[in-house]
């Protein structure tokens, strides 16, 4: 169950609370987690709740943003690393870090600049422009 | 004999009302619903929080549809990787037509109302399951 929710880029607020932002997909998505707790014999209660200030709402986005950075960065260091590699060595790179780019989009509510980096080192990788150079 | 579902069709919504029509009940009629607690009596929901057809067990609706009715042939399970994949994208199926359909559906919610977007899903699903079949039979991808 953990590994879904970090899936889903949940931002842990304390013992067993976690929020995700409400959207009608992400509410969805937690109701069904829930219902899984109960199924198997657990408690899970799913509130809709505001941060007391503008301050911890800010606050909160920006932890669940630094999260995904850091996953964005390692996608930044594994282009980085392959780009001396051979055609299909690099070939094969991009392809497994597009889709763990896919992956971590999944997870990211509060895109950080280190998004777009990581997705222009993927493109660099594949088209192979810092070796024709 | 009616149907509930949750109100905003998404995929697994889509796809399960598809399989309700050709395979369960032709004289499908659905209703939609923004919580559990408005599904009407004898009205059968899925794909809805506290439903039986719903999600289980890491299965979508679509999956646990399947499941319950004794569904065995092997190209509805095959789109229910497909389903599945493009619900819960938790990688559990290899589904490189998942991330598509998945745009494609979400597309519709945003232009057009239940009703419609279960009219222009049921023949995409058709196709996605005629693709399939063929696919199935021949081994491969069909031209």
């Amino acid at each position: 169950m953990w590994r879904k929710l970090r899936r889903l880029g949940t931002a842990q607020l304390g013992d067993g609370l976690v929020a995700l932002p409400n959207d009608a997909r992400t509410k969805e998505q937690l109701e069904w987690i829930a219902d899984e707790v109960l199924e198997a014999g657990g408690e899970a209660t799913l509130w809709v709740a505001r941060a007391g200030s503008v301050g911890q709402e800010r606050g909160l986005a920006a932890a669940m943003a630094d999260a995904v950075a850091a996953e964005y960065r390692a996608v930044i260091e594994g282009a980085d690393a392959a780009v001396g590699e051979s055609d299909s060595a690099r070939r094969r790179m991009a392809a497994r870090l597009r889709r763990e780019l896919h992956r971590i989009a999944q997870r990211d509510h509060f895109p950080p600049p280190d998004r777009e980096q990581a997705h222009r080192a993927v493109e660099r990788l594949a088209a192979g422009v810092e070796t024709s150079r | 004999m009616r149907w509930a579902t949750r109100a905003g069709c998404h995929v697994d919504r889509a796809a399960c009302a598809w399989l309700i029509r050709r395979f369960i009940d032709a004289a499908a009629e659905f209703v939609f619903v923004d919580d559990p607690d408005e599904v009407p009596d004898g009205v059968t929901p899925f794909d809805i929080r506290g439903a039986d057809l719903s999600h289980h067990g890491g299965d979508c609706s679509f999956e646990t549809m399947l499941h319950r009715y004794s569904l065995d042939d092997p190209v509805l399970w095959d789109l229910a990787r497909i389903v599945h994949e493009a619900d819960l994208a938790d990688d559990r199926f290899d589904a490189p037509e998942a991330p598509g359909l998945d745009v494609v559906c979400r597309g519709l919610t945003m232009v057009r109302g239940d009703d419609d977007v279960l009219a222009i899903t049921g023949p995409i699903f058709d196709s996605l399951y005629e693709y399939r079949r063929r696919a199935l039979l021949l081994g491969k991808d069909p031209a």
